[in-house]
């Protein structure tokens, strides 16, 4: 048995999807999340959304031949993210200084998630949630940055409602067709 | 196989690797006003510059191609490019390094599509299946067809080697030049400063694994200018970073007026407030900053004093024309140029080989949170770049002159460093000798001009701290 927790733990038992009503309330909790990202709302998501135990991992996505043992990414390597909850509160300090210079003026965000799929898990406090996103970011009059990638979260139970334990996001560029990555995804 | 008596022999191809000679572009190199500090912003935006820099600097000048704990056994290899050349780096049978075009000579295609694997015995060409070893040479082509040709002769062709290959203390040089002198001449008294990142401790260096790499919509000579000495950007385009992570702005310590200083050698450049562990600090976890304290203690007999004060200082530092390092915050990285309006920035977190496992891990993370796409501080950095170059292309715009002139007369010729040293890192000394640099290398077609101008170490008699 894995545990789903573990920032290198694929989801390998996916044979549970969850009933429709804690899927609708995943859908729910993974969209308000978006909303709140476009508006910039950081010092809420990581109040309203983020569990203090989050781990928060985005690799570099390497160009490996198939045979290579050491594939796309591997954890420990270089990444883009690999933030606990006191990294996640250092990039959102940033945000909040007027002199942020890459978000003043505002960057207009879009994160859009579909694919939403919800699994139980070994843990009933835990849920195991893929989806997959579209993050545009455009500024100025025409700079535009699109990152498209798939999510594998874990969710506990909070109340009536989530909190992100877990996220590993593949992006599917290799070279980061953008200057920075000045959001969450 | 044919000895040259068959009907096809006379006309077989020369596949001998040909190597670009340098020419001179005199109007290119007075865009560069020595007397005046200035710098004509075609420089940044004209097609016609980017494409003498190809020729002039990136099919000459020794440029990083790898770190040797990249391919550590034989068959590991990365791919990489010099200028826009794609190259592939494999370590040999024999543990040297070498380093081919990836390109195959049949029709051209690329050999090698990934970016980096181990233990390969070769590339083998998808189009045509053309087999080569990991020394370049043809082994083989798909069914033999080729070899079932009279006039066909194997053993003339391979993929292109780099035309010199070289180390110094784990970085991997190379260049497209046979007449290039020697790396360490190249690199000339530089050397004396790449030792505070590379010879700080026994046992050198090494990258942790994976890249980064980044598309910025700029002109390469922005970031490589940045890096070789403007500290000064710091204070305002990084004041969210530094507040974020410090919980203040950026200090350049209690002594700058002392300790503080640029030198540059050959348009390589270092800025450095020799302030112990101001660019450790910024990476944000303390246990980095106790390790660089001790590490400095330990470095003194290695390196000196006054070098070993520099490992973890607020300090950056460019090797020409386009190889980029903060030591302390120990991110390496190279602008490729792809075209005068864009790069890709490929970066990598270097540690000190002997350096404790949990020592590592947090440079890992550091260098992530600071000097990486989403990191507090290269997050500012791109826009300011891209519009340092799009805004020229504006036709009066571009014709307008650049100011690079803070810090005329300060050169320092008192204190026993190699290199032109000026006083104050809040300077742009060394921006200016970069750029001076930059218009040797249009100017001259040789490496005797290229090695004894202006950029060239000022001749001194005695480097104390040696």
């Amino acid at each position: 048995m894995s545990d789903v927790l573990d920032i290198t733990s694929t989801f390998d038992d996916l044979s549970r999807p969850t009933d429709a009503e804690t899927e609708r309330a995943v859908a729910r909790f993974l969209h308000a999340e978006a909303r709140i990202l476009d508006r910039e709302a950081y010092q809420e998501w990581l109040e309203e959304f983020i569990d203090e135990d989050i781990h928060y991992w985005m690799p570099d996505m390497e160009t490996r031949n198939r045979s290579d043992p050491r594939g796309t990414f591997r954890y420990g390597d270089t990444a883009y993210f690999d933030d606990r909850i006191s990294e996640l509160r250092v990039r959102i300090a940033r945000y909040n200084e007027p002199s942020a210079w890459a978000d003043n003026p505002a960057t207009r965000h879009m994160h859009q998630i579909s694919n939403i799929e919800v699994f139980e898990t070994d843990d009933p406090k835990l849920v195991a949630a893929c989806s997959v996103f579209t993050n545009v970011r455009n500024r100025n009059e025409t700079d535009q940055d699109v990152v498209y990638g798939r999510r594998e979260d874990v969710l506990r139970r909070h109340g009536n409602g989530f909190r992100l334990c877990r996220r590993r996001i593949f992006i599917v560029q290799n070279v980061l067709l953008s200057k920075n990555l000045n959001t969450f995804l | 196989m044919c000895q040259g008596s068959c009907q096809g022999a006379a006309n077989r191809p020369n596949m001998q690797p040909t190597y670009p000679q340098a020419t001179a572009f005199p109007e290119f190199a007075a865009l560069v006003n020595r007397e005046k500090a200035q710098v004509d912003r075609r420089v940044f935006t004209d097609e016609a510059v980017y494409r003498a820099e190809l020729q002039q600097i990136f099919a000459r000048a020794w440029l990083f191609i790898a770190h040797e704990s990249q391919v550590p056994n034989p068959g590991d290899f990365i791919r990489t490019t010099m200028g826009e050349d794609d190259v592939v780096v494999v370590r040999q049978r024999d543990k040297t390094i070498n380093a081919f075009l990836n390109s195959c000579p049949h029709r051209g295609n690329r050999v090698c599509m990934v970016d980096a694997g181990s233990k390969a015995r070769g590339f083998i060409c998808n189009y045509h299946g053309w087999s080569f070893g990991i020394d370049g040479k043809l082994r083989g082509t798909d069914g033999k067809v080729y070899e079932t040709d009279e006039a066909f002769e194997k053993s003339e062709i391979g993929l292109t080697p780099v035309a010199r290959i070289a180390s110094y203390k784990g970085l991997v040089f190379a260049t497209f030049d046979p007449n290039a002198p020697d790396l360490t001449d190249y690199l000339g008294d530089f050397t004396f400063y790449l030792d505070i990142m590379l010879d700080n401790d026994e046992g050198g260096t090494e990258f942790i694994g994976g890249a980064i790499r980044s598309e910025i919509d700029c002109n390469w000579k922005l970031p490589a200018e940045n890096f070789v000495g403007d500290i000064l950007h710091a204070f305002w385009t990084h004041q969210s970073g530094a507040q974020a992570i410090l919980g203040g702005g950026v200090d350049l310590g209690k002594r700058y007026d002392e300790l503080a200083f640029q030198a540059s050698v050959y348009g390589h450049g270092i800025e450095t407030n020799l302030d112990k562990v101001g660019n450790t600090r910024t990476l944000g976890y303390p246990e980095l900053v106790d390790y660089v304290f001790d590490l400095s203690e330990r470095a003194v007999e290695r390196l000196g004093e006054l070098r070993a004060r520099a490992i973890g200082a607020i300090s950056s530092a460019t090797v020409f024309p386009n190889f980029s390092f903060l030591p302390g915050q120990n991110t390496f990285r190279v602008w490729h140029p792809r075209g005068p309006n864009k790069i890709e920035l490929v970066s990598w977190t270097i540690v000190n080989k002997n350096a404790p496992d949990h020592i590592k891990e947090l440079y890992r993370k550091g260098v992530m949170m600071t000097f990486s796409p989403g990191g507090v501080f290269e997050m500012d950095d791109g826009e300011n770049w891209e519009y340092s170059t799009r805004v020229n292309h504006g036709f009066v715009t571009r014709q307008q002159p650049l100011h690079y002139a803070l810090g005329l007369g300060t050169e320092d010729k008192s204190r026993e460093l190699p290199g032109h040293i000026h006083k104050g890192s809040l300077n742009d000394a060394n921006q200016r000798l970069f750029y001076t640099r930059w218009s040797e290398f249009m100017e001259h077609d040789n490496w005797s001009d290229l090695q004894n101008g202006e950029t060239a170490s000022p001749k001194k008699t005695n480097i104390a701290a040696e």
